[in-house]
């Protein structure tokens, strides 16, 4: 039972990457492999309140998030005013750049070994200690997020970005601010990243820098291209799948040791044969 | 006199990275395809040339199959994944996921054979010392240098003296008015990534020799050889061959200073600089 929740948790945590990503990726349009990364910071962040028991849970969540909100306007602004493809590179650099601080600043995120012992959350008082009590929290996060981003998308902003992937030009001659749009899209974006950061670290009680690292954003990537673009049915089947596939990959009997590089190569197929024959994914919109 | 040791392996690693430079900037103003999977063909050259010298195969031989396999590789994602994508419209988003699924596969087929320890060359004479008043270089090193050099002016050669260089050229500088003259830009696109496939299995084959071999390796040098094609304007062999070198020089150098696990930090660095104050590369043409 307690497996059953654990998979729960964890695809509910990243039902809410699914959605940043999608956010940045699927509405806004910006290829993004740096989504790992802003999660990352956010769950070392939310670790850190947590340890240092400076914060409770809920405020150390909200400085997460607010601190990934500013992390993602800084990243996004300055590569979106020059050229699109420019910000593959800033996206790169910001993952690799994220990694060599998560693995070798040593003293604030405990380096390659991780920070274990995070303290359990707390909800006004209540503390979240069962795995049974987890499921609920995460649920009800997943329902905020789903909730926010589907109201998020039949409101004008929302129309305003779906106008902005059929033809920026138009929006941008109908007067429309185009890189507003998609700037805040992406600090949206980096608000999901920074609290499923907090709900990860408090769920694990650990975390270390092979959690947040270039193959977990590919695997964020993944998510939304199977699940499918723009829609939040789509980011809510994408985790629900591809993490029921490590699960899968213990059935078929394959060494331990190349284990994870199997997971990433059917990652990297996946995208490819997506990209081919669905790119909508299964079920979303035209990417 | 170390900054002078760190000088002359600056100028060893960046002549290296020079030639990846100059690959990519064939294919990227060419296709405007931002080639992400370019990573997985450097790495898997240098696997290629470790298995074949691993089974007694003679280096230069090995080298030369190497180059091979990774044209026809370049070909393959060209002809099967690239073009089938625009056969289909596909927007460039999606184009760039799709390399990024060609870079992961690559990688973790590498990884799931050879495994994802770091390997090195069964070549003694790679890591013989010459020295030269104070400074050290090896072989290995020495070889990277001429070979680099030769590459980069072989590649102006072919760029500027052939006719098929010259109809790459036409090509990239306007595919429409290309297929009016009877050139087609699909057929030429097949050949400039297999070329510059072939290209970047120099650097893929020669850096390892004195570094070693690791399956997810690719990813940095690539970053930083956009940075320096970006740096030194899209479309410019010379900048790009250049700024790659002085990126290089720069990161030895800056060893002095800042620990080396840093050092992507200095490259993305200097991305953001230019980024601030010349996002159209040092040596641009005027359009």
């Amino acid at each position: 039972m307690d497996f059953l929740y654990s998979y729960i948790i964890l695809a509910e945590v990243y039902v809410l990457l699914g959605l940043s990503t999608n956010l940045l990726v699927g509405i806004a349009g910006i290829f993004s492999v740096s989504q790992a990364a802003v999660f990352g910071v956010g769950a070392y962040l939310v670790a850190h309140f947590l340890m240092a028991e400076s914060l409770g849970f809920i405020p150390a969540l909200a400085i997460a998030a607010v601190a990934c909100i500013v992390l993602n306007i800084l990243v996004t602004l300055p590569a979106l005013r020059v050229s699109g493809d420019y910000f593959v590179v800033t996206s790169f650099g910001i993952q690799l750049l994220a990694t060599a601080v998560f693995t070798n600043w040593t003293n604030a995120t405990g380096g390659a070994n991780g920070l274990p012992g995070i303290p359990p959350p707390d909800v006004f008082g209540l503390p979240i200690e069962s795995t049974g009590q987890f499921v609920i929290l995460c649920s009800v996060a997943m329902a905020i997020g789903g909730l926010a981003f589907w109201l998020l998308m039949r409101a004008p902003f929302g129309r305003l970005l779906r106008a902005i992937r059929e033809d920026e030009l138009a929006v941008a001659a109908a007067g429309k601010n185009v890189l507003r749009a998609k700037v805040s899209a992406a600090a949206l974006a980096g608000a999901f990243a920074g609290s499923a950061g907090g709900f990860y670290a408090t769920f694990l009680s650990f975390v270390d820098p092979s959690s947040f690292d270039l193959d977990a954003s590919i695997l964020l990537l993944t998510m939304v291209v199977v699940g499918g673009a723009r829609t939040l049915a789509g980011s809510v089947l994408g985790p629900f799948l591809l993490l029921a596939l490590p699960q899968v990959l213990t059935l078929v009997d394959i060494p331990t040791s190349i284990a994870a590089a199997m997971r990433q190569l059917i990652y990297g197929v996946l995208l490819i044969l997506f990209m081919l024959f669905r790119p909508q994914g299964l079920a979303g919109e035209k990417l | 006199m170390v900054w002078l040791q760190l000088l002359v392996n600056g100028l060893v690693t960046g002549s290296a990275l020079g030639v990846v430079a100059i690959s990519f900037a064939l294919i990227y103003a060419t296709t405007k395809i931002f080639h992400v999977a370019h990573a997985g063909v450097y790495t898997l050259a240098g696997y290629l040339a470790w298995s074949l010298v691993s089974h007694g195969v003679p280096d230069v031989l090995a080298l030369l199959l190497a180059i091979l396999c990774c044209t026809a590789l370049g070909a393959l994602i060209q002809h099967q994944l690239y073009a089938r994508l625009e056969r289909r419209r596909a927007t460039h988003l999606v184009v760039l996921i799709a390399s990024l699924g060609a870079l992961a596969v690559i990688q973790n087929v590498i990884a799931a054979v050879y495994s994802s320890n770091i390997l090195q060359f069964p070549v003694p004479w790679s890591s013989r010392v010459v020295t030269v008043g104070t400074l050290r270089l090896n072989w290995a090193q020495i070889l990277t240098v001429v070979l680099s050099v030769l590459a980069y002016a072989g590649t102006m050669w072919f760029a500027h003296r052939t006719i098929l260089g010259k109809q790459i050229r036409a090509v990239a500088s306007n595919p429409f008015l290309a297929e009016i003259t009877r050139l087609r830009p699909q057929r030429i696109y097949v050949i400039v990534v297999a070329i510059g496939s072939a290209i970047v299995a120099l650097p893929g084959v020669l850096v390892p020799l004195d570094l070693g071999l690791q399956p997810y390796g690719g990813v940095t040098p690539l970053l930083t050889a956009t940075i320096a094609m970006i740096a030194g304007g899209v479309g410019s062999i010379t900048g790009a061959f250049v700024l790659a070198v002085g990126i290089a020089v720069l990161q030895n150098l800056s060893l002095l200073v800042i620990p080396g696990e840093w050092s992507i930090g200095v490259t993305f660095f200097i991305f953001v600089i230019f980024m601030l104050f010349r996002p159209t590369g040092l040596f641009a043409k005027a359009r």
